[in-house]
Order: structure tokens, then C-alpha cells, then sequence
């Protein structure tokens, strides 16, 4: 097993247990065994957290009661109380859980990225850079993200300003990462260009989540 | 606390007070509160605007903090809290429909020169000047003025410019369009970072410090005296380097031995004994390295 597979093998397979062969290149691979170490204080470190706190109830009858006066839900009766509830509280999680997986991904992907060209340079390997997971997966992560939010934004007069300039740099973010990923096309040893690549992800997903706070408080 | 419906007063500077109070929105309906903060310490003020607006921080002599709210109507909720020290401003949309201008929310306040800072708005600029102690600004499309502040000082912009005129201490500042001018720094530790904004660092490079500067599309200018001892690494992926100062620049006589990537544009150098550290990079950018005249 090589390094760029035991990343994949974790992330497919998880932590615990690890499969035999990633385990037996862990015993061997040194920067691969810190990953290792460094997910599992990362997981740590999570289940450490205090958990969310809950957002009070008077939020969600004043959420139903819009929610209701624009059309975008109906009359209820009938329907459990519960129901509603959990799933507004069940998609506010969700965009929740999305940016911090984002914000986790390229944490994960930076990592991957550092120990790689620290493993090669090392091990005196083949100048051949290789390109780490992340910057593969990480638009499978954003792009959804950002399709729901240009539904989600929300259209009325208060907002526009700001949501106008949010969107307006996200066009300039996107416009960037293509840039970038043009260049490490005709480049794929520009470190520069993966830096700078890995830092406009790194804003987008930054910018996403803004845009999911703003569309969480104006909505 | 005590609060109550008068003027401010700005004590000293009034020349720059005046200024500032004539590039107020000249709203006759807006209402203005003051309420006044007895502290005993440095105290830290926490200012979160949901709301769109500006926030003016001036030092004065003072034990005491002064907050004036100016509100255009009443369609923004203010809520403020004393925690001994810690004084916490919090402006909330109260009317989802209303129009842009009826949600503003701009405060003025007078703090005791040491005083920690973590404000945030919408749009409106942040203007901060002669405070001393650690600062988080954060904006999405307004711009920050700082003028002789000192301390650890992070900016967080969308779009919005920083100007940084006199300061002090360490500076880290993070933008998507945003430019960053420094002018006339005292600051041992600068990072700026910006993806579409330009960036122009004037002044001095403190011996031992590290300054870091980035932009992806736009430029980055620096300029710099003839006393000015550091290293220097400008490097482009597609821009460019326009050295203007190749009489001050000799090759690096010390530390690392520098490789350039062939895939990158860019050149080492060191001026005076290379006491500084200078990294600047863009993307597509140009950058270009000045002496003062």
C-alpha cells in the first residue's frame, strides 16, 4: 500500500479499525503515522466539543409563523408537531455539518498536501509532485453547497447589499480557482499555484459558510 | 450605567472629529443614545452589527467608555451588556423587510487608550484611532481605516480596503477583493493576504521582523529606505517582478541557498544585512520593489 492509499482507505473505510495493509504501511511510513495520529487528536479534539446549544422555541414559532405568511410552507393541522420542527432543525444542522465538513476537507487536504511533498523531499522520490485527494473532492463538496445557496439567498431588499457583495467575491473566488487549476493543468509541479489553489478553496468555503449564516439569520 | 440623549464629546482632536462628523450621513430623523461605561481596566469591546453601519473608535483619556447609537429608524434592536470590564454591543434586524436604509445601526465610541477591540458590520467603514491593544475587525463590504494603533492587530474583510496609517505591533490581514495600503508602519510582523486586491506596503521594515505579502490577481507595491536591512523574496506564477531598487539588492550572502521553481518568476535579494524577512507573491500580478526617494 502506498500513502495516497491509505488516505483513501480511511477515508472510505474509516479510522477504527484500520484495514491490515494500511496498518502495515503505517509501521513502515513515518509521515503516514503522524496523519494517523494527527486524525485521531482531530476526532479527539471533536468529541471533546460541547455540544450545540439549542436555539430557543420562541425561534422556531416565529421561523413557522414566516415560513407561513410567504406561502412557502401551508397549514399544518394535522401534521405532528415534532415533525416540522425536526426537519427545520434537521436542515439547519445539515448546512452546519456541510461547512464544517468543508472547513475539515481542507483541513485534511492541506495536511495530505504537506506531508506529501515532505515525504518526497525526504525520500529523495521522483520530482513528480502528486497531487493530493483533496483538491479532487473538494468541489464535489462545494458545488452543491453553492447551488443550494443561490437557491437560499434570499432575494428581499435588506439583504441586498451585502448578499450582492457576497456573491459578487464568490464570482471572483470561482474565477481564481479555475485559474489556478488551468495553471497546475500545464504545471502540475507549480507549487505556487497549488498554494494559492488551496487557499481559494479555503476562502470559498469560508465565504459559503457566511453566506449560510446570513441566509440562516435573514431567513 | 448611565445613559442619556446628548452630543458627544470628542475631548481632543477636533479638527479630525470635525471631519469625521461631516462625513456622517446627515440623517435629521436619526435617533442618537449615549450611554457611558465606567471601567476600571482595559476593557474589551465587543460590537456585533448585524446591521449595516459604521463603527468609530477613538482613544481619549479617560477611565470610561462612551457608546453613541445613531439609528435611522426603528427597525434595528440594540442591546448592550457591561460584564465588569467587557462591554458587549449587539445590533439585530428586528424587520426582515425593510428597506437597506432603515437597518443601519452606526455607533461612535470613546475608549480609554487601552482597549482591546473585536468589532464586526455589515458595510460601513471601521475607523479605529489611537487605541492600544489587541483588535479583530471583521467587514464584509466596508472598508477599515486604522491610524496610529498599536497591538495584534487581524482584519477580515470580503470586500472591503484597509488602510493602516502609523500602526504598530503585528498585522494580519485577510481579504477577497480588498486592497491593503500600510503607510508609515511601526509593525514587526505583517501578513497580507488578498485574491483580487492590491496591496501597498510604505514604510520601514523593523530588523527581525517578517512581513508577508500576497495577492492572486492584483499588485504588490512595496517601498522602502535606503536604511532598511532584510532579505527579499518576490515571486510570481504568471505576473510579474518590476525591480526598481536593483542598485540596493545584492545577492543573498547568508542562510538558505534559494532555488527558483522554473515554473515561477521571481528573485532573491538582500538589502543592507538582511535583518528582515520579505516574502511577496502573486499570481498574476504584478509586483513591484521601490526605494524611497
Amino acid at each position: 500500500m502506498k500513502c495516497k492509499e491509505v488516505g483513501l482507505a480511511i477515508e472510505q473505510e474509516g479510522l477504527l479499525p484500520l484495514p491490515p495493509a494500511a496498518k502495515a504501511h503505517i509501521a513502515e511510513c513515518g509521515a503516514c503515522r503522524d496523519m494517523v495520529e494527527d486524525f485521531f487528536a482531530i476526532v479527539h479534539a471533536a468529541h471533546a466539543m460541547p455540544a450545540e446549544v439549542e436555539p430557543p422555541a420562541r425561534l422556531w414559532v416565529s421561523l413557522r409563523a414566516r415560513l407561513e405568511s410567504e406561502g412557502i410552507i401551508r397549514d399544518l393541522a394535522g401534521t405532528p408537531r415534532g415533525s416540522w420542527l425536526q426537519a427545520i432543525s434537521a436542515f439547519f444542522r445539515s448546512r452546519a455539518v456541510a461547512a464544517a465538513t468543508v472547513g475539515l476537507l481542507i483541513l485534511a487536504g492541506a495536511f495530505l498536501e504537506v506531508r506529501q511533498t515532505v515525504n518526497i523531499s525526504q525520500t529523495e522520490a521522483p520530482a513528480v509532485v502528486q497531487t493530493g485527494p483533496s483538491n479532487e473532492d473538494i468541489p464535489t463538496v462545494l458545488d452543491p453547497i453553492e447551488a443550494d445557496l443561490s437557491n437560499m439567498m434570499p432575494a428581499n431588499s435588506m439583504a441586498a447589499p451585502v448578499n450582492d457583495s457576497l456573491r459578487q467575491n464568490l464570482r471572483i473566488v470561482n474565477s481564481f480557482i479555475a485559474d489556478c487549476k488551468q495553471r497546475i493543468q500545464e504545471d502540475p509541479q507549480d507549487d505556487l499555484a497549488r498554494e494559492y489553489l488551496n487557499s481559494a478553496y479555503q476562502q470559498k468555503a469560508e465565504l459559503l459558510a457566511a453566506m449560510m449564516d446570513r441566509g440562516g439569520s435573514v431567513n | 450605567m448611565r445613559m442619556r440623549t446628548t452630543m458627544p464629546n470628542w475631548g481632543s482632536g477636533l479638527a479630525a472629529g470635525a471631519l469625521l462628523l461631516a462625513a456622517w450621513p446627515p440623517d435629521a430623523s436619526a435617533q442618537r443614545l449615549e450611554k457611558h461605561f465606567a471601567v476600571k481596566g482595559r476593557p474589551v469591546v465587543v460590537i456585533e452589527n448585524v446591521a449595516n453601519g459604521r463603527i468609530e473608535v477613538k482613544a481619549w483619556k479617560n477611565q470610561e467608555v462612551v457608546l453613541t447609537e445613531i439609528q435611522p429608524s426603528n427597525k434595528v434592536g440594540i442591546e448592550t451588556e457591561q460584564a465588569g470590564d467587557r462591554i458587549d454591543v449587539i445590533a439585530n434586524v428586528l424587520d426582515a423587510s425593510a428597506q437597506p436604509s432603515e437597518i443601519e445601526a452606526s455607533f461612535q465610541l470613546s475608549v480609554p487608550e487601552q482597549t482591546e477591540l473585536r468589532l464586526k458590520t455589515q458595510t460601513g467603514l471601521i475607523y479605529v484611532e489611537q487605541v492600544v491593544g489587541d483588535m479583530e475587525l471583521r467587514s464584509v463590504a466596508g472598508d477599515v481605516h486604522l491610524k496610529e494603533v498599536s497591538g495584534y492587530i487581524v482584519v477580515r474583510t470580503t470586500g472591503g480596503s484597509l488602510v493602516c496609517t502609523q500602526c504598530s505591533g503585528k498585522l494580519d490581514f485577510q481579504s477577497i477583493s480588498g486592497n491593503a495600503q500600510i503607510l508609515q508602519p511601526a509593525l514587526n510582523n505583517v501578513t497580507l493576504r488578498t485574491t483580487s486586491g492590491n496591496i501597498l506596503f510604505d514604510g520601514d521594515f523593523i530588523r527581525t521582523g517578517i512581513y508577508t505579502m500576497s495577492s492572486g490577481k492584483g499588485n504588490v507595491e512595496v517601498r522602502f529606505s535606503g536604511n532598511d536591512s532584510f532579505d527579499l523574496l518576490a515571486q510570481t506564477t504568471r505576473g510579474s517582478v518590476d525591480n526598481q531598487a536593483e542598485p540596493f539588492l545584492k545577492p543573498d550572502s547568508h542562510g538558505f541557498k534559494h532555488l527558483a521553481s522554473k515554473f515561477t518568476k521571481g528573485l532573491f535579494g538582500t538589502v543592507g544585512g538582511g535583518l528582515a524577512k520579505v516574502d511577496l507573491s502573486s499570481f498574476s500580478g504584478t509586483i513591484r520593489i521601490r526605494k524611497r526617494d
